[in-house]
């Protein structure tokens, strides 16, 4: 029997439901040094910005239990030298733009430069907003509906809205982000928290940044089932997926697809065999495409 | 990839040796690194490897934490997962050399100095105990540091290039000493291939100040473009 693991997002169909999380998989291929990348349903790319950034200042990196901190600070190549040397190096994988702001004018001027260019973006909604105190994006309904509505009017490919969970009510955002017009949205980012370590000449190191990896996992899967129950355009999961029983509980949740971030980190084929074990278990217990089996997980 | 331990010895106070068979038509160059996979760890754990005989890699490692205390508990036939070669190494040339390896920092430097055809290797440790077994120097140095004897060595041995891997303070201050010099460095890695951007440091080249990651487009600098936190 051949299994279907075919994904549609709302406007864009996927080979699979496994997709490269933004920042942790580079730009393209750059893992096709240990998997088939091709293998994946899509790979986003790190952040995007107008300009090149170079990014944070002084160490980026925190170890912590089952998880870690970072606070890379969006360095990327910035669009011009992205869309004239990165876009549409991959076959069947999809590419999907992750594309990140300061204002809601570099939002629009990023759709603007990617519409026709490229098929699918992410709006990274975590940035903080310049005009307005450097909230952040996603955490605000009236200034997170103008980014999605706004990018919409520019972009005529496939948009997808990715979540902080940082906020009180992700459901709501969500709402906001679908009222907009964005086809499909991903949940989480990173939970913001502090790495510390006291040395014994009481000296002391201090990450803050984003909380990644395991630790955040049971946070996801709350976020994902509560937006799952008041959207209906598509819903892709993320944070903490390491085995193909994590891949099964996001899809229980409510999850369409799902993205790998920090666990490409530890096991840099997980991808590919994520997708691998995906069709084996499909296989094995008799489900022909993927709505069967989440038919029968919900 | 996988590794199949051959042995762990410990070869001096809280430092161990780690020598595992790599699969077939592995191959690694001075000054590059592995990075190894320890349970229960969210990130991997990367290692200069000090040498490459027969299809076997050679890690030093001084015992830190989770990590290193599960590579020193390593038994024989046990199987490792590895991946690697990772970074760029040293570069290797005729040149008269000074190497310099201070503390765990010998590892990479004892691997670059068997291919080095005029050289002088130094080792510093805090205390005699800490001279690893089977990996002695030419010239080893005790206490202090090696910034007290660096004019010196380079008045002896009169060296075109300098090769160091050891602290910052110590590869600093080689930066500053006039004398060419490749440094290997170190910062906590997440991916280890250059997409993370996790472990950048900044270069100074012609007057532009760039990023450069320390996993990919290092771990070996030339000294002179370092620019120091
Ligand atoms: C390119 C490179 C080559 C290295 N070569 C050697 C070597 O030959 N011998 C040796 O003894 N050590 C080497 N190190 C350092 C070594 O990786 C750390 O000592 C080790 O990761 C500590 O792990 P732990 O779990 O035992 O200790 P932990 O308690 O987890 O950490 C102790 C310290 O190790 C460093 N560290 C922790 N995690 C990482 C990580 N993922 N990447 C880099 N550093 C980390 C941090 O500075 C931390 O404060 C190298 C590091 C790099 C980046
Ligand atoms: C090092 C690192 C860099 C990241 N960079 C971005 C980014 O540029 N844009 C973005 O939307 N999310 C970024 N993320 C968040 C991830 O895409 C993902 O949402 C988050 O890590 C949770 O998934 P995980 O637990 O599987 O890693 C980054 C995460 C990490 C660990
Ligand atoms: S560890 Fe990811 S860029 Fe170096």
């Amino acid at each position: 029997m051949t299994v279907d693991l075919r994904v549609d997002l709302n406007g864009l169909t996927l080979q699979n439901p496994i997709i490269a999380a933004s920042g942790t998989y580079g730009y393209d291929d750059e893992f096709s040094v240990f998997c088939d990348v091709n293998k994946l349903g899509a790979v986003v790319t790190k952040a995007i910005t107008i300009e090149p950034r170079p990014g944070n200042e002084g160490a980026r990196i925190f170890e912590t239990c089952c998880g870690m901190i970072n606070r890379i600070g969006l360095e990327n190549m910035g669009i011009t030298e992205f869309i004239s040397s990165r876009t549409a190096k991959n076959g069947a994988a999809v590419q999907i733009v992750n594309i990140a702001g300061s204002t809601l004018d570099e939002y629009v001027q990023l759709a603007k430069i990617c519409d026709g260019k490229v098929g699918a973006i992410e709006l990274n909604l975590s940035c903080p907003n310049v005009a307005h105190g450097c909230l952040e994006f996603g955490t605000d309904e009236k200034a997170l509906y103008e980014v999605v509505s706004a990018a919409r009017a520019e972009f005529s490919g496939h948009i997808t809205a990715k979540l902080t969970p940082n906020v009180t009510s992700i459901e709501k955002i969500a709402v906001a982000a679908q009222k907009a017009g964005a086809n499909a949205v991903s949940a989480i980012n990173t939970v913001k928290g502090l790495g510390i370590k006291i040395n014994p000449d009481f000296t002391k190191e201090i990450v803050r940044g984003g909380l990644s990896g395991r630790a955040i996992k049971p946070v996801a899967l709350g976020a994902v089932e509560r937006i799952a129950q008041s959207v209906d355009i598509p819903v892709i999961g993320m944070g903490g997926i390491y085995t193909l029983d994590d891949v099964l509980e996001f899809f229980a949740v409510g999850a369409d697809a799902v993205q790998i971030g920090t666990a490409n980190f530890t096991h840099p084929d997980i991808c590919e065999k994520l997708a691998d074990d995906l069709a084996k278990f499909m296989e094995d217990n008799g489900f022909k495409t993927l709505d069967e089996l989440k038919a029968r997980l919900r | 990839m996988k590794g199949k331990v051959k042995k762990t010895e410990k070869v001096a106070n809280g430092m161990f040796m780690l020598q595992f068979e790599a699969p077939q038509g592995f191959n690694v160059r001075p000054g590059q690194f592995v990075s190894i996979l320890c349970p229960d760890l969210t990130l991997r754990r990367p290692f200069s490897c000090a040498d490459f005989e027969d299809g076997a890699v050679t890690v030093l490692f001084k015992l830190k934490g989770k990590g290193t205390s599960f590579l020193a508990g390593l038994q024989p036939g046990d199987e490792i997962d590895f991946v690697g070669p990772l970074g760029n190494g040293f570069d290797i040339s005729d040149k008269h050399a000074l190497v310099i390896g201070a503390g765990v920092g010998i590892a990479p430097v004892y691997f670059l100095n068997k291919f080095l055809k005029q050289s002088h290797f130094v080792g510093a440790f805090k205390s005699e105990d800490e001279v690893p077994k089977d990996f002695e120097p030419d010239e080893v140095i005790i206490g202090g540091t090696i910034l007290d004897h660096l004019e010196r060595l380079i008045a002896e041995h009169k060296p075109e290039i300098i090769h160091a891997c050891g602290p910052s303070v110590v590869l600093r201050a080689i930066t500053r000493c006039g004398v060419t010099s490749q440094i290997a460095m170190e910062k906590v890695m997440a991916c280890g291939i250059g997409v993370c951007k996790g472990c950048v440091i900044k270069l100074n080249r012609g007057g532009v100040v760039q990023n450069a990651t320390i996993c990919h487009d290092g771990p070996v600098f030339d000294g002179g473009e370092v620019v120091w936190e």
